[in-house]
């Protein structure tokens, strides 16, 4: 999980291109370009952490539109805005969208890059929040039915004999199921048995 | 068609239909000798507004038949009367119809140069071209920009990457360039074509161009005081140019009064030319007036005081000026403000 961060520059400019790569590469950066949304498409995969620079006028689709289209595509890459025009309007409309900054062309090198790394500390925790709800999934999975029928009603706040009496098992066996379930819930406490819970939706 | 239209003249035919019928049932039952037959013309009048020229006609034609068909149902009065008047009121339905038809052609047709000269004017102010060229000319600036951060952050390096700044410069020349033949573009587009010299009043054309500004002028509570020399000769130069450089020095005008509150906002606008070799136009206005020391440099290209304009009006202006062998000027205006005073060449022969 030591992945390079990535920012990928989506501009149709192709001094433009160059010249963010350049920039980019003098801060130890790793960048990739596209001169459209449909290529940058093409290429993407959530590999590490990154931030997409958008352009906002661009032939065929508009900055703007793809990232209104993001998050309908599973997209949930944090954007930084360039726009040739700074009018208020596309800037608020950008922001309001979600994105992180909107920059006018020219603009202070200094601000990309700080809005770049937060952006890419952004996408840096989503990760790692996705990928420990997903290592929490698995541990869950891992048991079996009886030991997630008998977490369920302890995290309620019953009583083993009361778990018993619902599950219609002896007290024994949920005593068994219990321990077993922390175990590879790898919990120690009820407490953190019902955080557990918690993160999982339950 | 839409469909709010559709209805719209349905709506209009239905009530075209109603109005007849009740002027047919006044005819029939009303002596020969009441021409009712007549106020069909105003059934016509009020369709060739609403409906298409095919269904006025066809209404024009209901509109006789029914007046034939009143004379033969009509049971007493003098025939004789009646069939004159009938004729009559046919008659008139058939002129109306023809006028009112005419009128409808003229009127789109009068829309359409309004139109036309509104764009050709506006074009002056060069809205949509500026924007088109600003960011043109922007897209390799903010490159040059951006590469001149990196080279400057491979040559604080410790050592410095030389290979790199040296790649970045190469990138910065190159887009200077292209900047520079972004601007070379540009100028071309401001030659323009030889002028198409005519005759022509320019007092008229001031008040086209005036005309066509009078709701912005009243939107910004503008008030506009104009003295036009009655006894202006014509003058020879390209009619829709020079109404563009009106345009473009009336708007530029307009937009140095912004500024000011409401109230003190004037322009005037005053023509010279009797008895001389060539007609002035000036527009002064009560705005924020020029910037001190700036001359003629206000006509050099890219020279501008909007937030956001390029400066290409004004050098258009000139340019089409001079090509029409008049002069521009720019002073400050008596009571603040500025005063833009260009002049053309009379004609001495006025074609009838």
């Amino acid at each position: 999980m030591t992945h390079l961060p990535i920012v990928y520059v989506v501009d149709d400019d192709d001094s433009m291109r160059a010249a963010l790569a350049d920039l980019l590469a003098s801060v130890n950066l790793q960048a990739r370009c596209f001169s459209s949304t449909r290529q940058f498409l093409d290429s993407y995969n959530d590999e590490a952490p990154a931030c997409l620079v958008l352009d906002v006028r661009m032939p065929g689709q508009s900055g703007l539109d793809f990232h209104r289209q993001m998050a309908g595509l599973g997209l949930r890459l944090p954007t930084v805005f360039i726009s040739g025009h700074g009018d208020i309007a596309t800037g608020v409309q950008a922001m309001k969208n979600g994105a992180i900054e909107f920059l006018t062309k020219p603009f202070r090198d200094q601000e990309l890059l700080d809005a770049i790394q937060n952006g890419i500390e952004t996408d840096r925790t989503r990760r790692v929040e996705e990928s420990m709800r997903a290592a929490l999934y698995d541990r869950w999975n891992s048991l079996s039915a009886g030991e997630q029928d008998v977490v369920r009603l302890v995290v309620c706040g019953l009583l083993n004999k009361q778990v018993a009496d619902q599950l219609h098992v002896s007290e024994i066996t949920v005593k068994v199921r219990r321990a077993s379930a922390m175990r590879k819930l790898e919990t120690e406490t009820l407490t953190d048995l019902v955080r557990l819970a918690q993160k999982l939706g339950m | 068609m839409r469909p709010w239209q559709q209805s719209r003249e349905l709506l209009a035919l239905g009530g075209c239909a109603v109005i007849m019928a009740a002027i047919f049932v006044a005819d029939t039952l009303t002596q020969y000798a009441v021409a009712v037959a007549v106020f069909y013309t105003l059934v016509i009048l009020a369709a060739v507004r609403w409906l298409a020229a095919r269904t006025v006609v066809a209404l024009a034609g209901v509109s006789v038949s029914l007046t034939v068909l009143s004379f033969c149902l009509t049971p007493h009065g003098d025939y004789e009367l009646g069939m004159i008047n009938s004729g009559i009121s046919i008659l008139a339905i058939a002129v109306t119809t023809y006028l009112a038809l005419k009128m409808a052609v003229a009127q789109t047709a009068a829309q359409q140069a309004q139109a036309q000269l509104l764009r050709l004017a506006r074009i002056s102010s060069l809205g949509e071209l500026t924007a088109s060229i600003a960011h043109e000319v922007n897209q390799p600036l903010a490159a040059i920009v951006t590469s001149g951060n990196a080279c400057q952050r491979w040559l604080a390096q410790e050592p410095p990457n030389l290979d790199k700044a040296q790649q970045a410069l190469a990138r910065m020349l190159g887009d200077a360039d292209r900047a520079s033949n972004i601007v070379l573009r540009v100028r071309g587009l401001t030659k323009r074509e030889l002028p198409r010299k005519i005759a022509f009043d320019l007092n008229v054309a001031v008040q086209e161009i005036v005309a066509l500004s009078d709701s912005e002028l009243e939107r910004y509570g503008i008030s506009l005081s104009l003295s036009l020399d009655p006894a202006m000769p014509w003058v020879l130069a390209d009619r829709v140019q020079i109404q563009q450089v009106i345009g473009n020095l009336l708007l530029n005008a307009m937009e140095s009064l912004a500024a000011r509150p409401e109230g003190s906002r004037e322009i005037s606008i005053v023509s010279a030319g009797a008895g001389r070799d060539s007609a002035t136009l000036s527009i002064a206005d009560s705005g924020i007036g020029l910037p001190a020391g700036v001359g003629d440099g206000l006509f050099e290209a890219f020279w501008t005081s909007k937030d956001g304009g390029i400066g290409l009006g004004l050098t258009i202006s000139r340019n089409i000026i001079e090509a029409n062998s008049g002069m521009i000027r720019a002073e400050a205006a008596p009571g603040g403000g500025a005063v833009f005073t260009f002049s053309v060449p009379v004609t001495k022969a006025v074609p009838a």
